[in-house]
């Protein structure tokens, strides 16, 4: 019941638990310490709160290997040889990549692989770039009629894609951008300008004011303060951005499941659909699909992981 | 907050380059995309919804298609079943989020990355993918789900998502595995929000464990849990791939929602005016969602903690 004091100052610390206590031992009253012998107090106190951290971790592992289960049922049954499919256990024997062999030979894997990286890719760069510049003229220029236009962008994070496909579907239809890669790179690029205006302007506010007077003064054009004073300072939350913009539309399938109907074209996120009833009788296929599509983005993540987290805690680079 | 307030009586940095009509030009690439994209479907959907009539319409009225959605036994079950999605998933996946970011900060210490990173896989993993994992691990006979519940000597004679009365479950479930993790990732940010001064303060004051998160951590957090609430509106109305890949809203319409329902009747029977129509209504229940979080909560989404 102590946990929180953790993140206090040592100085904090040391008033209220004297002698040689470390910031984690300064929580007053914990019941084990009570009870303990008094000259034992501190030490007692102290290896209750190890074990008791320790069996959080425990805990907390246990937990985060349950959560993984899926994903490892997932890799595991796609390299097994088919007598060996639908046996329910996580563990898999005789390892075999012939599963992965027969879809690359059977399938365009690598073409539905570079259309996903075009139409994310573009729409990302889209996003970050409107994203940027919109709320730097929102929240830096502060021009007339922007705090009008900022309240509906707000409003349109609120719009569910549900609700859109059908007239968005009739849309694309008539710009003739069926089957198209510019079909899911402008839709993706609108749905995520809010997000992308909302994060970076939260993060713009709080650039230190000065600066902006350092670039006035200094003749910056308005283009070059953007890029070469505001952003920089912003790369965490611009990354962050990115990141979640990446993920959003590399995986969105309602739209691309309405506008993406010719097989050369499609994404990765509707082949597992399209491929579910060919290896009705051969899950291990069927799972080396599914471990192919998810693979990219869940190895990108991993990599980036520390930064995307770094970009929401920190936004602006400070100083 | 102090800062912002100067901030805000400060004039923009256009005035002081003395650009300002050239600065408009910053604003044209989102809103263009917002207008064309965004503004002008919603306009179409609307009109759709009021002009097209199709084999589903009631009579020939501007409201026809409205008539023709309330009047659907199929539109009232997707109700039940989205009121059923965002309570279970929205209160569950918040507090077992916070619980996880709660104590994943206060404990983990070196550990950490590789926690939280666990609990974002499902997060970054398409719902295509998902769908048919869980799909086998819900199979009966030799499903992993059905081998542990074996050892407890109960046995599924057809898989959860194919029972009328479990399906919607059997998919929540799913959704809730999936996006626990996005929950914790706010509430992380939101821990690291607190500013140092109350911890210190809490700490000289005696105030620690359940009374430290229930009187002080909880009220802090309460910009994230709105952003939770509001997230997880939006995210429930528009949610999709998981129910059209696992269940198609079935069996016989017993897991419907609002998105397979647009989907069905918009491009597989070809009505666009009841796809229409119940487009328009979503719309309206998110904007209803909006017009009360502003209202009741009296806060602005944010992303940020604050």
């Amino acid at each position: 019941m102590t946990g929180p004091v953790a993140g206090a100052t040592p100085a904090r610390a040391r008033i209220s638990a004297p002698p040689a206590a470390p910031a984690t031992a300064a929580a007053p009253r914990s019941a084990a310490a009570q009870r303990s012998h008094p000259g034992g107090r501190y030490r007692a106190r102290r290896i209750w709160l190890r074990a008791r951290r320790g069996m959080v971790i425990t805990l907390l592992s246990v937990l985060a290997v349950i959560w993984l289960l899926p994903i490892v049922y997932m890799v595991s049954v796609s390299l097994r040889t088919p007598a060996d499919v639908f046996n329910p256990s996580l563990v898999t024997t005789h390892v075999t990549g012939e599963n992965y062999a027969q879809v690359f030979a059977d399938n365009p894997i690598p073409r539905y692989l570079l259309n996903s990286v075009i139409v994310t890719v573009i729409s990302t760069l889209i996003v970050v770039a409107a994203g940027a510049m919109f709320a730097f003229a929102s929240t830096v220029l502060k021009l007339r009629y922007s705090r009008a236009m900022f309240a509906a962008i707000l409003i349109t994070l609120m719009v569910p894609l549900s609700s859109l496909v059908v007239p968005l579907g009739a849309l694309l239809k008539q710009f003739g951008w069926i089957n198209n890669y510019l079909g899911l790179i402008m839709p993706y690029a609108a749905l995520g300008i809010p997000f992308a205006v909302v994060v970076l302007a939260g993060f713009m506010q709080d650039l230190p004011r000065d600066v902006f007077e350092a670039a006035v003064i200094d003749g910056a054009g308005l283009w070059k303060f953007l890029t070469r004073v505001v952003l920089p300072m912003l790369r965490p939350s611009l990354i962050f951005v990115a990141v979640w913009q990446f993920i959003t539309g590399w995986n969105e399938f309602f739209l691309a499941l309405t506008v993406m109907t010719q097989n050369q074209m499609m994404t990765l996120p509707l082949i597992p659909q399209q491929y579910a009833g060919v290896y009705l009788g051969n899950p291990g296929a069927l799972f080396a699909i599914l471990t192919f599509v998810a693979a990219p983005l869940i190895l990108l993540f991993v990599v980036v992981q520390r930064w995307f987290v770094a970009g929401l805690l920190e936004g602006a680079v400070k100083g | 907050m102090r800062r912002r307030v100067v901030v805000a009586e400060q004039p923009g940095v256009a005035r002081l380059l003395g650009s300002r009509r050239r600065a408009y030009l910053f604003l044209v690439p989102a809103v263009l995309f917002f207008a064309v994209f965004i503004g002008f479907p919603i306009f179409s959907v609307v009109q759709a919804s009021l002009a097209v009539h199709d084999t589903a319409s009631r009579g020939t009225g501007p409201l026809a298609n409205f008539s023709a959605v309330l009047h659907d036994p199929v539109f009232w079950t997707a109700c039940k079943n989205m009121l059923l999605w965002g309570v279970l998933t929205i209160v569950i996946q918040m507090v077992v989020g916070g619980t996880l970011a709660y104590l994943i900060e206060t404990y983990a210490g070196r550990s950490k990355a590789v926690l939280r990173t666990a609990f974002l896989v499902p997060l970054v993993t398409s719902a295509s993918v998902i769908a048919i994992v869980w799909e086998q691990i819900y199979a009966p006979e030799y499903g992993p789900l059905q081998d542990i519940l074996g050892h407890l000597g109960i046995t599924m004679s057809n898989s959860l998502l194919g029972g009328a009365s479990t399906a919607i479950y059997a998919v929540i479930i799913i959704n809730i595995w999936e996006y626990t993790g996005f929950s914790m990732l706010l509430y992380i940010v939101g821990l690291h929000r607190v500013p140092s001064e109350i911890k210190d303060a809490a700490m000289v004051d005696g105030i620690t464990g359940r009374r430290y998160i229930t009187r002080i951590l909880v009220p802090l957090l309460s910009p994230v849990t709105k952003s939770l609430v509001m997230l997880g509106i939006i995210g429930t109305l528009q949610t999709f791939p998981l129910v059209y890949l696992t269940t198609e809203g079935g069996p016989d319409h017993a897991s419907e929602i609002f998105g397979t329902q647009i989907f069905r009747t918009g491009f597989i029977l070809d009505q666009t005016g009841y796809a229409s129509a119940l487009s328009v209504i979503t719309l309206l229940i998110a904007f209803a969602a909006t017009v009360m979080q502003i209202g009741v909560f009296g806060a602005r989404l944010t992303v940020t903690g604050r």
